[in-house]
Formats: C-alpha cells, structure tokens, sequence
C-alpha cells in the first residue's frame, strides 16, 4: 500500500490548481471559469490541510476555515450575477460579453 | 473717537455703501440712492470733523508683509490731505444730490450710485493714503470705478468703447508709475510720504528717473499730453460721473499725486512735467474751440486747466537756476505745489459746477448734446443760465471770482520762471475766454434751434440746489478771507504756499490777466452768433481745418499705431505661438502622450480571457520580482 506523504498531497493540490487555472484560461462558459476557480480554491486548501496534519499545528486549519467561509460567500455572490447576467443578455459565453470595449 | 478711527470711517463709510448696494439693493434703485446720499453726506459731515476739528496726524498699520517686504496702510492727514478731502467731499455731495435728480428715470440706478460710492471709497483711499503702495492700490480702484461709471450706459457702443479706452489707457501712464513706485522702493527701502521727505531732506540723491516714471502716472489719470485721449471719450459716462470723476477728483488725482511727492522732484523732471502741462493746456484750448458737443467741450477744457495745474506744479523749481541763490529748492517747488493746488480747489468747483450745469441743459433738452441745437436756453432755464454764467466767468479769470485768483497765481509763476511758458498760457487764457463764451452763447443766447430745445424746462431741486451751492464756492473760493474764515486756516499750509505777486509784478499780472480776457472775449462775440453752424468754419475754414486736424491727429497716431504696428507685432506673436506654443510643445506633448494612450488601449481587448492573461503575466513578473530572477 503506497503511503501518502506530504509531496503526495501537494503535488495532487497542485494537479488541482493548474487544471484550474488552465479552465479559467481557455474554458468561454463563466459558469466553468466560475467552478475552475473554485477548484483553484479547494487546492490551496488542500495544501494548507496538509501543511497543517504534517507539521502538526493547527494554522493550516484555520486557515481553511477563513477560506471556506469566503468561497461560500463568494459562491452566493457569483452564482447571483451570474443569473442576473444570463437574464440580461440570455447568454454567459465571456466572448459575447464585450460590450464594455464595444 | 479718535482721529485715526474718524478718518478710517470716512473712508470704510462709502465702501460699506457700496457693498450694501452692490450685494442686496441690486434692483431697489430708491433705496440705493438714498443710501449712496446718506453716505455722501456722511462723508462730508465726517470729513469737516477732521478738516476742522484741528485733526493732524500720520498713522500706518501693516497690510501685507512678503519676506522682508511690507506694504502698509495708513492715513497721512495733512493741510494738503485735508483741502483734497474737503473737495472731494463737497463736490462728491453736490454731485450725489444732483444725481437723484439726474438719474431718476434710469433703469439701472442701484448700479450707477453703487458706482459713485465706490468711487467715493476709493478717492478717499488717494487723499488719505500715507504710501506709495497705498496710493497705487486706491490709484487703480479709482481707474475701476470710472470704467465701471462711464460704461453706465454699457449697450450703447461708444460708452462700452470709451470705457475700455480709459482703462487701457491708463494701464499705460500706471506701469510707469508702478514702475516708479517699485524703483523709489529699491533706492530709499520705504515708499511712506514722510519717511521719503526726511531722507530726501537729509541728502538723500533721488534719480530723476524716480519722479518722471511717477509722474507717468499723473500723466494718464490726468489726461496729459500724449495720455490724455481717453478723457474727451469718457463723457459718454453719464453727466454727473463726468462732473465728479472726469473734472474735478479722479483727474485731479494726478495733481494731487504730485504735490504729495513733491519732495522727489529734481530740476530735470520738472522741466518736463513743465513742458508737458504747457504743451497740453494749449493743445486742449485749442480743441476746445471746434467740439460741438456741450460735454466734450467741457472736456477739452478739462484737460486745458490740468495742464495749467501741471505746468504750476513744474514752474515751481526752475527759480533754482533763476532765482536767489540760497533759495531751499524745496520751498521754490512748494510753490508750484501751491499754485497747483490753488487751481486745483478753484477749478474743482468751476468745473463741477459748469458739469453739472450742462447735465442740467442736456436733461431738460432731452439728451440734446449738440450746442448747435440749443440756443435760447437762458430764459428756459434761468438757474441753470445764472450759475453757468458764473462757471464761465470764473474759468476765462473775471476779475473777482475764484478763477481769477488762480489763475493769476500760475500765471506769476509763469512770469516769474519761464517767460516762454508764461506767453504759451497767456495764449490758452485768450484761448479760454474764446471757446468758453463761444460755448456760452451757443447755448444761452439767441432762439431755441431745435424742438427740444424749444421745450426745455428746469428741472426739480436736486438739479439746481448743487448749481447754486457750487457757483457760491466758484465765487468765493479764491479769496483769502475765505480761506482764513470760512475754512478757519484749515488748509493754511497749502494756502501759504500760493505764490503772490507783489508790485511791478502785480500791476503786469493784473494787466495781462484782464487783456488776455478781454481780447478771447471780444474775438469769441465777434465770431459767434447764435447759430445753427460753425460761425468759425465758414469764415475762418483754414483756420477750423488745421485745428480739426491737429485735434485729429493723436486719434489718428494711436488708431495707426494700434491697426498698423501692434496688430502686426500681435500678428507675428500669434504666428510664432501657432507654430512654436501650439505647434511644437502644446501638440507635440499631446501627440506623444495619445501615443502611449493608442498602445496602451491595444491591451484592452475587452475579452475577459485575455484579461485572464494579463493577470497571470503580472502575477508571474510580481514572482520574478520577488525571486530575484528579474532584477532592474
């Protein structure tokens, strides 16, 4: 049975964020850049959960908490414009939203 | 109370007036002119308080202070201070009443008599000031408040014009008197009027760049020769403002201005400021002799009799090379300080009352301007006729009337210094005698020569109350009695320093005096009937051509100057400010910049991918930085 050590959790956060990343880079539907970003989130909280079982204090954790309590706020927020606009525009593709340069 | 406190209210008094009326009266003409009166009045009972109630003395409090430069106001309330205060506000009360009754159907009347208070504020500020800076500050409100005065009539063109005129102007005669003022302050470290005459007194040497650069000032408030242009001009001013600013105060100012310096002056300069009064006395008498208009004649003899107190005022030094040896310089140009003064006071009074007295003429002729269309008036208007009468009696030097004094005080001056000069104004007097009856008989005599003339009729009270009240003065102001009992030896210090002429000199003075009249007299009733055309220009037309031209001419210089040379100059500045300011460094910085903006807007594509980008490359030349991997 393979063990799980440190670099495991980190290089599997890691995975998580660049695959995030590369979503919010090439992905046109704001509901996927909106859940690649949440995925970079949850990396960055995995790493810090890891950082935080490792070394065996509790600042990753708190951390997490801290995070936690943004995304869900965030996700309101997001989720609500992102309705707002669809009933706007009848659309969310990013490249048909331009009409700030046009 | 004390002096200083009485003296600052006189002078803050016009000033609250004003700020009452220009603030809140704006469209209550009535109440505007019943305080703009009350405060004349105030004026006058504050101002014989002072003149009266023995006050002399000098006070000064610091205004402003730049580093080591201060500019102080004060009050230096001398003899000489105290008879300017008393004309100010004598001829300032006639005036005020007179214009209650002058400017009662005028639309803007709030503004005209806000006007006359802030001139009133600011006239006072040139009697009292105790500096030069104090003088220059009150000399260019003064300049205010006449463009605001002339331009009362501001959508007729010619007022609009002429008010511009004045301004400008006089901008030119104030930068040499700023200038002055500026070079007085770097060789003496004061410009305080008795701190610069113990210096002077105590050997100090003065340039006599000092005294003709301030004398560029009285040149253009005075109206003297080549300055003097904008005064003929400034009668489309309402005719009160004329009588108040434009005969007997702010043009006086200038005299004023130099008997307050006196201490300043060097043979050189006076030389000059001589020549200058003379040339222009002439000159204006001559002019004088061809308007048509009842006002402008009165203008041109304005100027004239300035320029008779300027030429007093120059005599005054010239007894150094002539005269005694020993004699203090300072008292020799304490006479020309006195001989001015005197004409000053004396013509102050003539000239406001002729002023007005034509102001009662052209409102009872229904703003009939043109002598050649009255005629007759003297039985129309029997109070006006009377008054004016004594107006011109005493300007042409009847014997026994104020004018006559004066008069003849210059013209000993004259007689005793410079007998060029004193032929020259033996000249303008014939000159004087022959355009004022000439003026006379147009207006008084004969029949009614047009329809509004015809129903002419004397106006109210308040018209004819100043006529009497300063044709009294124009008589009786010229006698000693009455500067020693009516005015109690108030003005003793100017009053001494009138120069008299004592036995042979007496007997020619008196007899040039009465020839000279009597000879513009008898020319002027033998030229002029009372008719509808230039008597002068039918029977004399070389004559009326040359002076027309001569007359023409400075208008003339300055419109060619101003279209031919200036514009031109202009014309090249702009051509140069086109190409160099706006061309090269205004677009050129412009375009530079609209460069950058051009690149900079490529990088807003407006998709929110690309921005996605942008921030990834900050995020990763922000860890470059931090890393050290990218260093500058």
């Amino acid at each position: 049975m393979i063990t799980a050590t440190l670099d495991t959790y980190l290089l599997l956060s890691v995975a998580l964020f660049a695959i995030g990343l590369l979503g919010v880079l090439i992905r046109r539907n704001t509901l996927i850049i909106f859940m690649c970003l949440e995925l970079m989130l949850v990396a960055s909280t995995l790493a810090l959960v890891a950082f935080s079982r490792f070394n065996g204090t509790m600042d990753g954790n708190v951390f997490v908490f801290f995070i936690l309590t943004v995304a869900a706020a965030e996700v309101a927020v997001g989720l609500a414009i992102i309705v707002a606009l669809f009933r706007k525009r009848m659309t969310i593709q990013v490249d048909e939203l331009n009409t700030l340069k046009n | 109370m004390t002096s200083a406190q009485l003296a600052f209210s006189v002078l803050l008094l016009p000033l609250a007036s004003a700020a009452i009326i220009g603030l809140l009266l704006r469209r209550a003409g009535g109440l505007a002119s019943a305080i703009s009166v009350l405060t004349a009045l105030g004026i006058a009972g504050g101002a014989a308080l002072l003149v009266f109630g023995g006050h002399r003395f000098e006070v000064a409090q610091e205004w402003l202070r730049l580093g080591d430069f201060a500019i102080s106001m004060g009050v230096k309330f001398d003899d000489l201070a105290a008879l300017m205060l008393s004309i100010v506000a004598v001829v300032g009360l006639c005036v005020h009443v007179f214009s209650l009754g002058y400017m009662h159907d005028d639309g803007a009347r709030a503004r005209y008599f806000g006007g006359l208070s802030i001139f009133m504020f600011s006239m006072l500020g040139i009697v009292f000031a105790d500096n030069l800076f104090m003088m220059f500050v009150f000399w260019e409100l003064v300049g205010f408040s006449s463009w605001l005065l002339i331009n009362h009539y501001l959508h007729r063109r010619e007022a609009a014009d002429a008010a511009k005129k004045a301004f400008i102007v006089n901008r030119v005669g104030d930068f040499g008197f700023l200038i002055g003022i500026i070079w007085c302050h770097a060789q003496f470290g004061t410009t305080n009027l008795s701190e610069l005459a113990r210096l002077v007194s105590g050997g100090a040497v003065v340039a006599s760049a000092i005294p003709l650069l301030l004398f560029c000032g009285a040149v253009g408030k005075s109206a003297q020769l080549p300055l003097h242009v904008w005064l003929p001009d400034a009668m489309e001013g309402p005719t009160p403002v004329s009588a108040l600013i434009h005969a007997a105060t702010m043009v006086a100012a200038g005299i004023y201005m130099l008997c307050r310096i006196n201490v300043l002056m060097v043979a050189d300069a006076l030389t000059v400021i001589m020549w200058v009064g003379t040339a222009t006395a002439l000159y204006a008498a001559l002019c004088a002799v061809i308007q048509s208009d009842i006002k402008k004649v009165l203008a041109y003899s304005t100027l004239s009799q300035l320029g008779y107190m300027v030429a007093a005022f120059g005599l005054g030094s010239l007894t150094v090379s002539h005269g005694p040896a020993g004699a203090a310089p300072t008292m020799v140009v304490a006479a020309g300080v006195g001989a001015a003064m005197f004409h000053l006071t004396t013509h102050a009074f003539f000239k406001a009352l002729m002023f007005l007295g034509s102001g009662s003429v052209i409102h009872a002729c229904h703003h009939e301007q043109d002598i050649f269309k009255m005629g007759g008036l003297a039985k129309k208007l029997p109070v006006t006729f009377l008054t004016f009468t004594v107006g011109v009696l005493a300007i042409i030097g009847t014997p026994l009337l104020s004018g006559f004094f004066s008069k003849d005080a210059i013209l000993y001056l004259a007689y005793a210094n410079n007998s060029m000069v004193f032929g020259i104004l033996a000249l303008t007097a014939v000159l004087t005698a022959f355009y004022m009856l000439r003026l006379w008989i147009l207006v008084f005599r004969g029949t009614p020569r047009s329809e509004n003339a015809d129903h002419a009729h004397e106006g109210g009270i308040t018209l004819t109350a100043p006529l009497v009240v300063l044709a009294v003065l124009s008589v009786i102001g010229g006698y000693g009695w009455f500067f020693t009992t009516v005015a109690r030896g108030a003005f003793d210090g100017v009053y001494r320093l009138v120069p008299v002429a004592h036995g042979a000199d007496h007997t020619v003075i008196l007899g040039v005096s009465i020839a000279v009249l009597l000879v513009g007299a008898v020319a002027a009733f033998l030229v002029y009937r009372p008719a509808p055309a230039d008597a002068l220009a039918t029977k004399a037309p070389v004559v009326f051509g040359g002076i027309r031209a001569l007359w023409a001419s400075f208008d003339r210089a300055y419109g060619y100057y101003v279209a031919k040379v200036q514009q031109r100059f202009a014309m090249l500045l702009n051509f140069i400010e086109q190409i160099f300011l706006s061309g090269v460094v205004i677009r050129g910085v412009a375009g530079v910049v609209g460069l950058f903006g051009l690149g900079a807007r490529a990088l807003h594509v407006g998709n929110l991918n690309a921005y996605s980008y942008w921030f990834l490359l900050g995020v990763v030349a922000l860890w470059a930085f931090a890393t050290g991997v990218l260093t500058f």
